[in-house]
């Protein structure tokens, strides 16, 4: 059963002089349990694809599917409510809050609606932090963390919602190698373990190995939508 | 929670929360030290009415102050003491004079004559003795404040006013005019050195008694003195503040001052909360991302903004009290009423949002796909 679906979707720019296409018409399926890689160089169109998966863009074409539910004008209040339910995220950058702790950035999305976040949830995220080997840093400012660690908080912080969907933009890609295949690591297990759709954007090859489907972009379309081993 | 992250956002940017306090306790500090002086000096343009014990004041007809006017007649005393409800008349004779230094040199004074023995309308807090001592036809009474002006007389010092033998018998607290230095003397001694003619006073103070209906007196009075201005204490004084108010530079020159302070407490804030909210954007977008609305974000915004205005206002506060300490019994005039402080922090709420409007206008705009890039 797929759980989001796009069709025929596309995403054009204003650029202040000219309407640009910088994404064409894609029809895609996502199911839970794989991890899909979406790759191809910059400037191609896989951010702005993932941007439209996430409800954070609205197409200019096509339809978005959540669930069978048809999302693709809904509100922006409808659309964060969503992502907070659903979606987690982990940006190429950690985008921690500073003068947050890092156990308020794990439990920023508990409070991002006014909310606070129960003792049950807290143990959660401590006992997340604890399998990311962070333990330690619960209470830490996010400025006193190496970049893997950061990565490996942010990574808490989509996790801790328990997200049906995860998205992940370039996480690889202010890490070193070590870093770097641990977060994939994580990211492979959470989709396997859990039954979540992993969507990684990326155009770091040290991600294919842990691709169960890799789909490529190019000039704003699908070049390939493939399922075979890349190890 | 958004109140904590909006707390635990603004201890961690401290140099954007300094400046953001500045702004505020600018804002505080500014207008309620320019609102002191203001109802200092308005307390000054109306001492006399405001401390005179009487209830209700009788001048010439068609005054525009307590300071101006003509005289009126004091058969004028016989017809108002016949009125049911009165307790007491008493005549207060305004006069000038020139009072002589000790280095030779001379003060212009305005001088205050009572009548003997019940000395109405006379000083009414001493810092040295009392008002006894004006039963004395020599003696005057000047202002503690006014020591130096007058070349510091020393107590039972006798010195001249208007060329005329006064004794300094006496020092008052907190009895200063506007118009001039005060100085209390006998109805006599100010005729003399006055050189009014008998049976004329600057006003007519009257005291009613308790259970008497004040308006209705009033009414008959107007009726029985046509040719008088009839005021409760309460309206000269407002009549006199207006006059000053309005005639003066002081309205001009508080209005002009304040609106200085305010401008330049709600520039700070706006710049600091503006700057603030520009580097912070990209944590907005960040929330906005996770499943924060434009309501949350703006929530984190303003309990920030309220944050520091509640800490500005305290510290502001307390600069001001500290402030009034000093100078409560200084020369500067210096007077704040007690419904001004809600008055000032609501304003201060109100100019610090002000302020933060294009701050809030920024933190909306995080588009949550912003950080995709």
């Amino acid at each position: 059963m797929s759980v989001i679906k796009v069709e025929n979707t596309a995403k054009d720019f204003y650029d202040g002089k000219q309407i640009r296409r910088v994404l064409f018409p894609v029809s895609i399926e996502f199911t839970p349990g794989e991890l899909v890689v979406i790759s191809g160089p910059s400037g191609s169109g896989k951010t702005t694809l993932l941007s439209i998966i996430g409800l954070v863009l609205k197409p200019s074409e096509g339809k978005i599917y959540f669930d069978n539910i048809d999302v693709t004008n809904i509100s922006d209040d409808t659309a964060a409510n969503f992502r907070l339910k659903y979606y987690g995220f982990v940006f190429q950058q950690p985008m921690l809050i500073e003068g947050l702790t890092v156990l308020d950035n794990v439990l920023l999305s508990f409070g991002a609606q006014g909310g606070r976040p129960s003792e049950k949830v807290k143990k959660t995220a401590i006992e997340i932090l604890d399998k990311l080997g962070l333990s330690n840093t619960i209470n830490m400012q996010p400025l006193s963390l190496s970049g893997g660690m950061k990565q490996r908080v942010s990574i808490a912080r989509a996790f801790v919602k328990d997200p049906i969907i995860l998205l992940c933009d370039e996480p690889t890609a202010s890490l070193d190698a070590e870093n770097g295949i641990i977060v994939m690591k994580i990211l492979k297990k959470s989709a396997i373990d859990n039954k979540r759709i992993v969507i990684v954007v990326s155009h770091d090859v040290r991600v294919l190995p842990f691709a169960d489907r890799l789909i490529k972009i190019e000039n704003g379309m699908i070049v390939s939508d493939t399922r075979e081993n890349y190890k | 929670m958004r109140i904590l992250i909006a707390l635990k956002m603004a201890i961690h940017d401290r140099s954007t929360t300094t400046g953001a306090l500045i702004g505020v306790i600018v804002i505080v500090f500014l207008v309620g030290q320019q609102l002191s002086v203001f109802f200092g000096l308005l307390n000054l343009t109306s001492v006399l009415p405001d401390h005179s014990n009487a209830e209700v004041w009788v001048m010439s007809k068609n005054i525009r102050n307590a300071d101006s006017g003509n005289l009126v007649s004091g058969s004028y005393i016989d017809r108002i003491i016949g009125i049911k409800g009165v307790e007491w008349v008493e005549p207060v004779l305004i006069g000038s004079g020139v009072f002589k230094r000790d280095d030779g040199s001379f003060e212009p004074v305005r001088l205050i004559g009572l009548r003997r023995p019940s000395l109405h309308g006379g000083p009414w807090n001493f810092y040295q003795r009392g008002e006894q001592v004006l039963l004395d036809l020599e003696s005057v009474v000047i202002d503690r404040l006014d020591l130096s002006k007058l070349g510091h007389p020393l107590l039972d010092e006798v010195r001249e006013i208007g060329g005329k033998r006064v004794k300094v018998a006496g020092i008052a607290e907190g009895a200063r005019g506007f118009q001039g230095t005060l100085v209390f003397a006998t109805l006599e001694k100010v005729k003399e050195i006055s050189k009014t003619p008998a049976g004329r006073y600057s006003a007519i103070l009257v005291k009613l008694s308790n259970e008497a209906d004040k308006n209705k007196i009033i009414g008959n009075m107007k009726e029985i003195l046509p040719n008088c201005s009839v005021f409760s204490s309460q309206e000269l004084s407002n009549l006199t503040r207006k006059y000053y108010i309005t005639n003066t530079g002081i309205g001009g020159s508080f209005f002009f001052s304040t609106s200085i302070a305010i401008l330049t407490g709600v520039v700070i804030v706006t710049l600091t909360m503006y700057t603030s909210v520009l580097s912070r954007a990209r944590d907005f977008a960040v929330i906005r991302a996770i499943g924060g609305r434009k309501r949350d974000i703006m929530i984190i915004v303003i309990s920030e903004v309220f944050f520091i205005t509640a800490i500005g206002i305290f510290i502001g506060f307390m600069l001001l009290s500290t402030l009034f300490n000093y100078t409560v019994k200084s020369e500067i005039p210096s007077y704040f009423p007690a419904y001004i402080a809600p008055l000032l922090a609501f304003v201060t709420i109100f100019v610090s949002f002000l302020g933060s409007l294009a701050a809030i206008r920024v933190a909306l705009k995080a588009d949550p796909a912003q950080v995709f890039h």
